[in-house]
């Protein structure tokens, strides 16, 4: 069952591109130039809203659509007109897509039996693999018995038992319940880590991208606004979109000045900061807005007069481990999150604070759609 | 048109080829004898001519049936839809025992199953001259039972069981809460059932109406044996023409007459109520109603007039049973299995060709009926929604017109099957083989396409998947589409009385010939013998799909009603 590091391969998208005529639009891009390069063993998640393109780009890289433009190439080999019986790859369907007429056993052997594997390496191979995702013991049962998370489980099984070239996911975990979904990502973490197959996964819940991926590629409107890591795309989102779509972000009104010494001058919440992290050459179209996470944002309580920077707290929840504020300052109305010190932290309602960050955790972004979005 | 359509086409020849194939046996058992037939009612001499059709237009008798036609299918459909919602709605509204229900259902299958004249023979032997009622229990001389009544009651009761197959899922699948909610609101049971219940029924209801009347339409037998001179009807009077008259223009121009409701009827069906099709298909129960739909006297009022019509149909074919062991019903009544000595001696030879055909064209009708049914369904190709609309055209149009069209076309050269068996066996497969076909489309609507890309990313060609994945999970439809097959093969007459020949005939032919000769107790033996042959059948089919675990065990009789 075991895949040396030295198996896996690369895999890489090159401008893949899917057209269809829309009633009413007219010739649409439901992808349009995505691009990815997959290193061999990496975990690369596409992420995005529905209907960005993120689980058309994956078929194309399956092979179930033939892209109108562009290429996928599989380790060195060009696959685009390759048929997706062809490739090699294990798929993992959000529906399961699990054959109902079949038991788990036959489920599983499926892909041994279509290579034409002798039997007893089928049975031995369906036993190693089901003991791998924690179902010895459910050969004999149909899907029909089995609960979501199980049904995933086969699924996942049946997708790997064939040592995939490279394993698809397409929003595997989005029919199952929160707690199990968080379990079953780690899961697929280990598991993917473990027989360290390159892999392609789809999903629409940040979250989960964050957790499971060594890098994620952020989609909107049928192309990539950002590739990176979860810290990067968090700390330097390139884009508007990206910001508010990985975690929760505070966008605030600015007007850009430029400063000496490599920093730059901003105006806002009606004061000038200077900031460490200019991100030069990022100037995209639109307003630029100054970022702020609701957990850079530190807040004390103020009496008197003060020069510092000051609001009134509006809201608040007590969430336990940390307490959400809403805190209105120059007009704008900031979230902000504190973890909770001890019973005698709570701010009030109505309560005058000065609000605290670092001038390296502000970063500005731009409304920059991405271009050739239509 | 995108590309790589014609590439994928080109990388599958079995595809490129099932798909010529198709469309050559379409062009030739369907458009080719509608083609025919309409050339022979407004060709003459190579020109286009209006004299055929004027000629039936200006005669008064034949308008007469025409409106009779008309007249007979809206009240058909009027009284049918009536009983079938009044049995559907017992049957999910009225906490009947499951016992009962059974005993329904079984019931008023009888005349879906049955040779189509069953009824009207049941109703001769009970209403007739010498009838149970007429002559033994009320004493009435010379009953005159030939008429429009007669052929209306046999026909609403023959037909009224396809509207309620087809009303009580759509009623069951009707969230009894969404009633309970309106009676919590202060509505009456009454006003409850006006305001909510009915109105969402009304498209099935529309929808039944629409079935019955295209069923009656198209009956053949029924006023063949019941409507008598004074009330003639465009099926009967199309069929005297040519065998009468041997007139075989004027026939086919009369079944042109039926051709224009019938077509407004699929039309409307297609695109106006078609949609209630599917509820038929995919419907489920929302569970036993929580509270009392209905007040006890309204229950007991429908429950009984549930059981009285269950009764008048099984009063009918006990009198069909009992005539079948009687020397002569109504003269001798003397026990004798005479009858059944001549079905299974003289009659052996038609019961014979009838199953050899019938075995025939069933599974030749399952296969086109699911392979049609896949090919439009999952693939793409230049004019898919052609074909499938097109192989409708046999099953949507009434029998007459599709037997004189395959008179007309394969009496002559080019093409001569005039007098064989596969004249016989097209004629039902491309009939009837409609039913796969639709039952098929819906089975793969249902199917998640994710199912075969599964297949495909583990590596299978197209063919194993076929073979391995969507083969077994439609094998139901294939099942269900067999059964239809071969029960109408087993009782349809309203085509195939037009091709049957001396060589090559059929059951329900014999019955006719037996009821016109007057041997009514052959004619009722037949009867028997067919009912029981299909009972088999089905019951055997229902095994096997409850074997594939089939979600519709009840399939082969719910598509009767489609």
């Amino acid at each position: 069952m075991k895949a040396g590091a030295h198996d896996a391969i690369g895999v890489s998208a090159d401008r893949l591109s899917k057209r269809f005529t829309h009633a009413v639009k007219g010739e649409v891009y439901a992808a349009r130039d995505v691009t990815i390069d997959v290193a061999p063993g990496e975990f690369l998640t596409l992420l995005g809203p529905s209907g960005c393109g993120k689980t058309t780009a994956l078929r194309m890289i399956a092979g179930f659509e033939i892209p109108d433009g562009g290429r996928v190439v599989f380790g060195g080999q060009d696959v685009t007109l390759l048929p997706a019986n062809q490739r090699g790859i294990g798929f993992v369907f959000q529906n399961y897509a699990l054959f109902p007429h079949l038991s788990v056993f036959e489920n599983v052997a499926y892909g041994l039996r279509v290579r034409g594997q002798a039997g007893g390496a089928i049975g031995t191979a369906v036993s190693d693999v089901l003991k791998l995702v924690g179902l010895a013991g459910y050969e004999s049962q149909f899907p029909a018995q089995m609960s979501g998370g199980e049904q995933q489980r086969v699924a996942l099984a049946r997708a790997i038992v064939i040592r995939p070239r490279v394993l698809l996911f397409d929003e595997p975990l989005s029919n199952l319940d929160a707690k199990l979904r968080v379990e079953m990502r780690h899961e697929i973490r280990a598991l993917q880590q473990r027989l360290a197959i390159t892999t392609v996964y789809v999903t629409h819940d940040q979250e989960e991208a964050m957790a499971i991926s060594d890098r994620i590629a952020v989609m909107q409107g049928g192309t990539i606004v950002q590739t990176g890591s979860a810290e990067d795309l968090y700390h330097r989102p390139a884009t508007r979109f990206v910001a508010q779509f990985i975690g929760r972000a505070n966008l605030i009104d600015a007007r850009v000045h430029d400063a000496a010494d490599g920093r730059i001058a901003v105006d806002a919440l009606g004061h000038r900061f200077l900031l460490a992290h200019p991100r030069a050459g990022m100037a995209g179209g639109g307003n630029p807005r100054l970022l702020l996470r609701p957990e850079a944002i530190s807040l004390a309580k103020v009496v008197g007069k003060t020069d510092e920077l000051v609001g009134a707290v509006v809201s608040r929840s007590f969430l336990g481990e940390k307490i959400e504020y809403v805190v209105e300052c120059a007009g704008e109305q900031l979230q902000v999150v504190r973890y909770n010190a001890g019973p005698d932290d709570l701010l009030p309602v109505q309560a005058k604070v000065a609000l605290h960050f670092a001038d390296d955790v502000a970063i500005l972004v731009w409304d920059d759609e991405p271009k050739g979005h239509s | 048109m995108r590309p790589g359509v014609g590439a994928r086409l080109r990388a599958e020849p079995a595809l490129a080829l099932a798909i010529a194939i198709l469309w050559v046996l379409i062009a030739l058992f369907i458009v080719y004898p509608i083609a025919m037939l309409l050339a022979r009612v407004f060709v003459e001499d190579g020109h286009f001519t209006l004299t055929g059709i004027a000629a039936v237009l200006t005669d008064r008798h034949q308008v007469v049936a025409f409106w009779n036609s008309l007249l007979l299918g809206t009240l058909v459909g009027v009284i049918g839809t009536a009983f079938g919602f009044i049995f559907a709605f017992a049957a999910t509204r009225c906490r009947l025992s499951p016992t009962l229900i059974r005993l329904i259902d079984v019931a008023v299958l009888l005349p879906l199953v049955s040779p189509p004249f069953t009824m009207a023979i049941g109703y001769i032997f009970s209403f007739g001259a010498r009838g149970l009622i007429t002559y033994d229990l009320l004493g009435i001389k010379g009953a005159g039972v030939y008429g429009m009544t007669s052929t209306m009651t046999a026909e609403a009761a023959t037909y009224f069981p396809i509207a309620y197959l087809a009303l009580r899922p759509m009623i069951a699948a009707i969230d009894s809460n969404i009633e309970g909610m309106a009676l919590s609101l202060g509505a009456s049971r009454w006003r409850v059932f006006r305001t909510v219940t009915l109105p969402l029924c009304i498209p099935g209801l529309a929808n039944s109406f629409l079935l019955l009347f295209a069923a009656s339409l198209a009956d053949f037998a029924t006023p063949l044996i019941l409507a008598g001179n004074q009330f003639p009807v465009l099926p009967t009077q199309a069929f005297l023409q040519i065998t009468g008259l041997f007139d075989l223009r004027g026939g086919a121009a009369l079944s042109l007459m039926l051709l224009v409701p019938a077509l407004l009827v699929f039309v409307a069906q297609r695109y106006w109520v078609g949609r209630g099709h599917y509820v038929t298909v995919t419907g489920k129960g929302a569970g036993q109603a929580p509270f009392d739909s209905v007040t006890p006297v309204a229950r007991w009022t429908l429950v009984s007039l549930c059981v009285a019509v269950t009764l008048f149909i099984v009063y009918l074919y006990v009198l069909l049973l009992y005539a079948s062991l009687v020397v002569a019903f109504g003269a001798n009544e003397a026990f004798t299995l005479q009858h059944y000595r001549v079905v299974f001696t003289e009659g052996l030879r038609v019961l014979g060709d009838t199953l050899i055909i019938a075995a025939i064209a069933t599974p030749l009708g399952g296969f086109y009926g699911v392979l049609l049914g896949y090919l439009v369904a999952r693939k793409r190709f230049v004019g898919r929604t052609t074909m499938e609309i097109t192989s409708m055209v046999n099953y949507a149009l009434p029998g007459t017109i599709v037997g004189i069209g395959y008179l007309i076309a394969f009496n002559d050269p080019p093409i001569v099957l005039a007098g064989g068996a596969l004249i016989i066996i097209a004629c039902y497969v491309f009939r009837y083989g409609a039913t796969g076909i639709r039952t098929t489309i819906a089975m793969m609507q249902q199917l998640d396409r994710s199912l075969e890309e599964a297949s495909e990313s583990l590596g299978a060609s197209s063919s194993t998947t076929f073979r391995r994945v969507t083969l077994p999970l439609i094998l139901p439809a294939f099942f269900a589409g067999l059964g239809v097959m071969f029960i109408r093969s087993m009782t349809a007459i309203s085509a195939t009385i037009f091709v049957v020949s001396l060589s090559w005939t059929l059951v329900t032919v014999k019955i006719l010939e037996n009821m016109t000769e007057l041997a009514l107790g052959v004619a009722a033996a037949f009867s028997v013998v067919v009912v029981a042959i299909v009972f088999i059948v089905i019951f055997a089919i229902g095994r096997v799909l409850r074997r594939l675990r089939a979600a519709g065990a009840s399939a082969v009789t719910g598509l009767l009603a489609t």
